[in-house]
């Protein structure tokens, strides 16, 4: 009897057949990502891909989040020995046939990726993210092949016991919105792939996007299984080009190979995708705002209730998952609940992609376990401040979450809240300034960006953000005074209450943060 | 195609051919004539009103709540330079002043002879290489103001 399971089997088996002769060759992965194609990795890979022939074989990759080493180059020779090239610049490129010919000895990982611990972006860096072959000998669509042959139900139950909850910023129990969706009595199911990265300070999606379609997309298989959705959208940040044309390989690919369509891996579950583009601004993120922009309205939010998992896309039940979220789950489905819901602490299981940038001396996209402090991530991962300086401040979460000082170091990150005065996780931005950054210069810039980017539907978040900057202009440019501070407070507890979105109410975290914690700063502003 | 509102009939044969006549297209369609012409002229909007059925007011509303989406011709030439909080630790302010000073005009302005327009952007997701700096569409990481110089003065000898 053919099975999800002996049909992936097979195509297994003609992957391994096809890439017989690979495993001969010497291979040389260029990684080219967002941030290394700025750096020059497109020339650096075309450079080398001029010397792929029979006994050498170049592949491109994304990058595995070790921003500061792009663009980077790894040799691996049959025998396993291999070389990692940081930075590669055009010279070592074109004598990179040479670096092969005069031995290459393993070299161990570094102190930015031993601390780590990889299960949404394992791979990610090593392995052609277009090429599906790679991705099946690596044990990709297992995790399906396994889903479809357990009952929608039984998934559920499955990830409801790994304790994984949405990595987007909200943290809900990813089980909990495909239970809901599945037994709703709406007659079409929506899914949506919440791609929409557009918080400044967070670059861990287009990492995942880039690095590894395919295990976003079989995560998003399992869930509309689960949840009942026949239909599914991607929804692709408008400044992620690279990104969305991975992706758009990844699901061609998919279809080809009956991952999408009409019966997968010949079960009775089909489902249709489409990849849609944003067009910019931070509110695109939030759910209903996402809603709006696919029907084509205004980038605006949303009154909720109704929840999406009511009455979301054309008034159908429609589960919003992000694509962090969705990655782990063929981690779950594979290894069992049991081994992701170990990873982490006790209340929140599973890793956390953090994107770590700012004033230290390695930046980039590291994944850690729920439980991981600041300092680990900064010090051990990052490599601490830049030679001679130190850090001061820690912006956490993104633009509407809050700062840290350092002596805030040893927090570790959970989902939602840090701090009680309203320093959240949320995405996983960790940005690490030193004393060159002046702090009332960071919130203002915070407050700045939560002003410019309120999309003006409701009145506090609309007319709250911009008073907000102008009580900091004020005291700033020496015209404040302690009534400032209490209406920053006032502001910011409003703004809080009231607003509409997400947006809205977390547009005070900065000010809250700053004011706990950097009080003194302030009242130097308005006693002097 | 030529900007020119002279296309309407042609433009709006080419939605026929590429878009369905729903209002979900709208986004799509939005993009596709910021792509065709840098960005999104008035009577393109019409055009994409009468497509999709919905009053052009309403296409004009949604286009402009849009950060990424242009309703006003841009420079030869776009120079956008990132103020995230990286880049900003990684000096992109300076790197934004001296650009100002450079060009004689101020962020989001075009020069006078509509060769450069300078804008600054809240992220430009490159937070690892900071900072960032974007001229034309091609990102350039751990940017300093002889490469931006460069950059512009590669584009203009492209154009020649």
């Amino acid at each position: 009897m053919t099975t999800p399971s002996s049909l992936l089997q097979q195509m297994v088996d003609i992957a391994e057949s096809r890439n017989q002769d690979n495993r001969e060759r010497t291979r040389i992965v260029v990684q080219v990502g967002h941030c290394s194609e700025s750096v020059g990795a497109i020339q650096i890979s075309k450079i080398i891909h001029a010397v792929e022939k029979s006994e050498i074989q170049v592949v491109t990759a994304g990058c595995d989040g070790a921003c500061h080493e792009g663009p980077k180059v790894t040799i691996t020779l049959p025998s396993g020995n291999h070389k990692i090239i940081p930075r590669t610049d055009e010279d070592t490129a074109y004598q990179i046939a040479g670096l092969i010919k005069t031995g290459v000895n393993t070299e161990s990982p570094t102190d930015f990726f031993s601390s780590q611990s990889r299960i949404a972006m394992e791979g990610i860096g090593s392995i052609d993210p277009v090429s599906i072959d790679e991705y099946l000998l690596q044990g990709g669509y297992s995790g399906l092949a396994q889903a479809l042959m357990a009952t929608p139900d039984e998934v559920i139950a499955t990830v409801k016991e790994s304790g994984l909850r949405g990595r987007g910023g909200a943290y809900f129990p990813a089980a909990i919105k495909w239970d809901s969706a599945r037994k709703s009595q709406g007659s079409q199911t929506y899914l949506i792939v919440n791609c929409e990265e557009g918080e400044p300070g967070i670059f861990k999606d287009r990492h995942l996007m880039e690095g590894i379609p395919h295990r976003i997309l079989e995560g998003m298989i399992i869930a509309a299984y689960a949840s009942g959705s026949s239909e599914a959208y991607i929804y692709v940040n408008a400044e992620a080009d690279l990104s969305s044309k991975r992706l758009q390989g990844a699901v061609d690919q998919a279809y080809k190979s009956g991952f999408l369509g009409e019966k997968i891996l010949g079960s009775s579950f089909s489902l249709q995708v489409e990849i849609r583009r944003g067009a910019g601004g931070y509110v695109c993120g939030e759910e209903t705002t996402l809603l709006n922009t696919i029907e084509g309205y205004r980038r605006e939010p949303r009154i909720k209730p109704p929840l999406p998992i009511e009455s979301g896309l054309r008034a159908n039940p429609t589960v919003i998952n992000n694509a962090e979220t969705l990655a782990s789950v063929p981690f779950i489905m594979t290894q069992g609940p049991e081994t992701f819901a170990k990873i982490g602490t006790d209340d929140s299981a599973g890793t956390k992609i953090i994107s770590l940038s700012g004033a230290v001396e390695r930046p980039g996209v590291v994944e850690v376990p729920m439980g991981t402090t600041l300092r680990q991530i900064i010090y051990d991962i990052g490599g601490g401040p830049i030679e001679g300086h130190e850090i001061t401040t820690i912006a956490i979460g993104g633009p509407s979450s809050g700062v840290f000082p350092a002596t805030m170091l040893d927090t570790k990150i959970a989902p939602g809240q840090l701090h009680e005065s309203g320093v959240m996780l949320g995405a996983g931005g960790v940005i690490a300034l030193d004393e060159r950054t002046d702090v009332m210069g960071i919130v203002r810039h915070l407050a700045n960006y939560n002003s410019n980017e309120s999309c003006g539907k409701c009145t506090p978040c609309r007319e709250g953000t911009p008073r907000i900057v102008e009580a900091l202009d004020r005291m700033r440019y020496g015209n404040g005074s302690t009534a400032d501070i209490e209406e920053l407070r006032d502001l910011a507890d409003i703004v809080e209450l009231a607003s509409l979105c997400g947006l809205g109410q977390a547009a005070g975290g900065p000010i809250k943060s700053a004011l706990h914690f950097f009080g003194d700063e302030f009242n130097k502003l308005v006693n002097n | 195609m030529e900007i020119s509102p002279k296309n309407r009939n042609e433009f709006r044969k080419l939605l026929r051919q590429n878009f369905a006549r729903e209002r979900d297209q709208l986004l799509p369609v939005l993009h596709f004539i910021h792509h065709e012409f840098g960005y999104l002229p008035d009577w393109a909007m019409e055009v994409t009103g009468w497509h999709l059925g919905i009053p052009a007011s309403e296409v004009f509303g949604a286009a402009t709540s849009y950060t990424e989406l242009r309703v006003e011709p841009p420079g030869k030439h776009i120079l956008r330079i990132c103020t995230g909080l990286s880049c900003q630790s990684n000096g992109s302010k300076e790197l934004l002043t001296e650009m100002e000073k450079k060009l004689g005009i101020q962020v989001g302005m075009t020069t006078p002879n509509a060769d450069i327009t300078l804008e600054e952007t809240a992220c430009g997701y490159l937070c690892g290489v900071a900072p960032a700096v974007q001229v034309d569409g091609v990102w350039d990481g751990h940017a300093n103001l002889s490469k931006i110089l460069g950059s512009l003065e590669k584009d203009n000898d492209d154009d020649s």
